[in-house]
């Protein structure tokens, strides 16, 4: 018995954001795509890897099928074999009371069998929503070291940020490493503290169990940092933070999406990816069928990061492209992140813009206010579009997935949403 | 895509392809890499994935290490499964006899208890040693519409190069009635490119005939010629036997074309991403704002810094500031520091070219390799595994660094042309 595992690590990626609006319109979050040709659930799932924890569960219920297909049998992670595993935890029927998942902690409470029958000796909870690089031993071994009922991991953030956030007080116990949590607040207007917690929970299995039966039975609301912390609080558990000093990228609006992939440029990137470790699945989208990257006698590229099977005419600064996109002769690609399979033709400039897969931008094509003054936001088109040749789109706009061409105007100011 | 059950593949990749040089002193012909993430036997192993066939025998003898690392489960190629599988099958030592491979033929025989393991139609007689996409399926229908014995693949090549092949002179139905082994003065341009549909029982009561029979070409075709079926399948398209420097460059070469004839991507090519080169841990290849990259092919996990013309990069190539590389073939894991210029070169795996060196310096492409005149001889210069390459080393044309050549090789820091370390 000494192979089995003494921790389930359990990722959260059930979520939409409506923030991200069309690149979360078909698939979860966690299964949006990042840096080139990861996903964003590879990063905890490499984390995971990478720490040698390989016993996992993903609790997904929001289109699931992309989530689905690309954890595959979880071989790209190594997490096949007798207690390696990737299980993946939809929402079911049961005999009796059968329901979506109401919240992230309901999630895990609707999966307490499956939890109870691994009977970890810890529960490592993670959400799948976010870019940073963690050795979660490091935190399950102060977890177990102070006999926490629960360590969280937080990082300290700008004051002024802090209230987009669950915050916590940590006392100097451990100095640098972390301490206990004395005071815990989610989202409050005006906060008092500014350890933000990352959604990396380490629980004492027993007590968690205990906790999630009483808020079942007396609240109305089943989320991890606004009803299970605070009752843990309240009742004067053993909580701990463990102080997390990396790179953490937050991902939940278009505008932190887009820094967060730019942080993976410039001379000194503050993500050192190639370091990172991180794996993805080579089958989904057929990244393992592409050749090398292919790059014509004209083109220019500076400060991108650039993938495997894409074919470069033209000219790509400051960007992100993913397998199979082509930019073709005369075109500019600048400040943008292009998923799988984006076609830009020939002359069509293109200046923050994030694309989902599939979509041709038609020659001349223009997006963005490049030259002209005022702030620049980033355009989002969604996947399965074809952008007729000299169509102008301005910056800040949004194109909804798969549109019939003649749907798209010829001309589309800045911030219009086109559906 | 065609289910074919019934056709049973033997790979040969034992050949040692020792005009590679130090490309193949480590590793069998086949296994030598190819076009930035494939090997030459991914070729090979994708069209039969890609042509349905599902079983699988390679036939190793030289060097099989990295052969059978890379072949793994087969799984990259599709081939596990319940009724999938793909076996090597090394030389081995049995009850009486026991020997090395001597020959093609001389291989399948010593795995009859393979073969009859595998009952099937035919048998798919192959070599991992080409570049080429060729739907094997079509091979295998053209050999039953024509009711053959044996249907040999056959191409055309240049007069200058068919001394190198077999050759075989059809009549008007395409059968062959006359075969040469490499004529000296030949009397067609029909080429053999070494892939053979042979029926199940015929080959077997083949090889029963005459044990001294080993080789195919040389033995067991001209005599089935004079009195089977033997048939030849016209390839018409890109193919190409890489068993040469030069043919190898120039293959490479031909990947950077307008609109190439080959393209690994569109003919269905895998490579093993799990094998020792793990492809799936590379991040997107970087570029820098000082990098400057034309015709070229650029690897997952390259860090371009410099400037990269006309050349092929395996991944992980970092190319420092500053220099410059044309019309060479870089593997995986080079660097290249600060300020290196490499011209006309192929480097072999993890290769360090230290600051400020050339390599390929100077004009003289002409004087051959003074060892191997007849490897190196239009200027290409060679540098072998881990070789490392001292600062402000100047290193000229048709040169050779052996593999694992450190700073304590290098007495000079000038490497005249054809010169070997």
């Amino acid at each position: 018995m000494k192979l089995k595992p003494r921790t389930l690590a359990m990722i959260l990626a059930g979520g939409r954001v409506d923030d991200l609006t069309v690149l979360t319109f078909h698939r979860p979050k966690s299964a949006v795509p990042f840096g080139g040709f990861a996903r964003v659930i590879d990063f905890p799932l490499s984390n995971l890897m990478n720490s040698g924890l390989d016993r996992v569960a993903i609790l997904s219920q929001y289109r699931s099928y992309s989530l689905i297909n690309h954890i595959g049998i979880g071989a790209a992670w190594e997490m096949i074999g007798r207690y390696r595993g990737i299980s993946v935890l939809p929402p079911y029927i049961g005999y009796g009371n059968s329901q979506w998942y109401r919240g992230s902690s309901d999630a895990v409470y609707q999966n307490l069998d499956f939890v109870q029958y691994i009977n970890p000796e810890q529960l490592l909870i993670l959400s799948g929503d976010h870019i940073y690089r963690m050795d979660y031993r490091e935190i399950i071994n102060y977890h177990r070291e102070k006999d926490a009922d629960l360590t969280m991991a937080c990082i300290k953030v700008p004051m002024r940020e802090a209230h987009r956030f669950g915050l916590a007080d940590i006392d100097e116990e451990d100095g640098d490493l972390g301490g206990r949590v004395l005071r815990y607040r989610e989202k409050p207007e005006n906060p008092e503290f500014n350890w933000a917690s990352l959604t990396v929970f380490c629980f004492k299995p027993t007590v968690l169990y205990k906790i999630l039966e009483a808020n079942i039975k007396e609240d109305a609301s089943y989320e991890f940092g606004r009803d299970i912390i605070p009752r843990m609080m309240n009742e004067n558990l053993r909580v701990y933070g463990y102080k997390f000093r990396g790179y953490w990228g937050y991902t939940r609006t278009i505008e932190e999406y887009w820094q967060t992939n730019m942080d993976l440029l410039g001379p000194d990137p503050k993500i050192k990816f190639a370091d990172w470790n991180i794996r993805t699945n080579m089958e989904h989208r057929g990244i393992g069928d592409c050749q090398p990257l292919k790059i014509g006698d004209n083109a220019r590229i500076s400060d991108s990061l650039i993938y495997n099977g894409c074919i470069i005419e033209g000219e790509v600064e400051h960007s992100i492209l993913f397998p199979g996109t082509h930019v073709e002769k005369g075109a500019r690609v600048k400040d943008s992140v292009l998923f799988f399979k984006n076609v830009v033709g020939k002359e069509a400039k293109l200046d923050k813009v994030i694309s989902d897969v599939n979509t041709t931008f038609g020659r001349g094509v223009r997006i963005g206010t490049e030259g002209k003054p005022g702030p620049k936001e980033a355009s989002v088109i969604g996947w399965n579009n074809f952008i007729k040749a000299d169509t102008i789109i301005g910056s800040k706009c949004i194109v909804y997935p798969a549109l019939a061409s003649e749907k798209i105007p010829k001309q589309v100011e800045s911030g219009e949403v086109v559906r | 895509m065609n289910n074919q059950e019934d056709t049973l593949v033997l790979l040969l990749a034992g050949g040692v392809g020792s005009r590679l040089n130090i490309l193949v002193q480590t590793r069998a012909k086949p296994a030598v890499p190819f076009a930035g993430l494939y090997r030459i036997i991914d070729f090979s192993l994708s069209n039969v994935m890609n042509s349905g066939m599902r079983h699988v025998g390679v036939l190793t003898q030289y060097k099989p290490l990295s052969l059978m690392r890379h072949l793994g489960t087969g799984e990259p190629w599709d081939f596990t499964g319940r009724s999938r599988g793909i076996k090597i099958l090394p030389p081995s030592t049995g009850f009486r006899d026991s020997d090395w491979y001597k020959g093609t033929a001389d291989a399948i025989r010593q795995n009859l208890n393979f073969v009859r393991a595998h009952p099937s139609k035919e048998i798919l007689i192959l070599s991992g040693d080409h570049i080429y996409e060729m739907d094997l399926y079509a091979l295998v229908e053209f050999h039953r519409s024509k009711k053959a014995d044996i249907t040999i693949g056959m191409m055309i090549v240049p007069q200058s190069q068919i001394h190198q092949f077999g050759t075989g002179i059809t009549n008007d139905e395409g059968r062959i009635v006359e075969w040469e082994e490499k004529p000296k003065v030949p009397r067609t341009n029909l080429a053999s490119m070494g892939i053979y549909v042979f029926n199940y029982d015929y080959l077997l009561k083949l090889l029963a005939e005459d044990k001294a029979m080993v080789d195919f070409g040389m033995h067991l075709i001209p005599r089935a010629i004079t009195r089977d079926n033997v048939f030849a399948y016209p390839f018409e398209g890109y193919w190409r036997d890489v068993g040469t420097i030069q043919a190898y460059w120039e293959a490479n070469m031909d990947l950077l074309k307008d609109d190439p004839e080959i393209s690994p991507e569109n003919w269905g090519i895998r490579p093993n991403l799990e094998s020792e080169q793990l492809l799936a841990d590379r991040i997107p290849a970087r570029f820098t704002s000082g990098s400057r990259v034309n015709r070229s092919m650029i690897s997952a996990g390259c860090v371009i810094e410099g400037e990269v013309v006309n050349s092929v990069l395996s991944p992980g190539v970092k190319v420092g500031p500053g220099s410059i590389i044309r019309d060479s073939i870089i593997m995986h894991d080079c660097s290249i520091e600060e300020g290196a210029k490499i011209d006309l070169a192929i480097m072999d795996k993890r290769v360090k070219i230290g600051k400020g060196s050339v390599i390929g310096k100077g004009e003289k492409k002409d004087i051959p390799n003074s060892k191997y005149p007849d490897h190196l001889y239009t200027g290409i210069t060679l540098i072998g595994k881990e070789a490392e390459i001292p600062p402000g080393t100047v290193i000229g044309r048709n040169c050779i660094i052996n593999p694992w050549c450190k700073q304590n090789c290098f007495t000079d820091n000038v490497i005249q042309d054809g010169a070997t370390i």
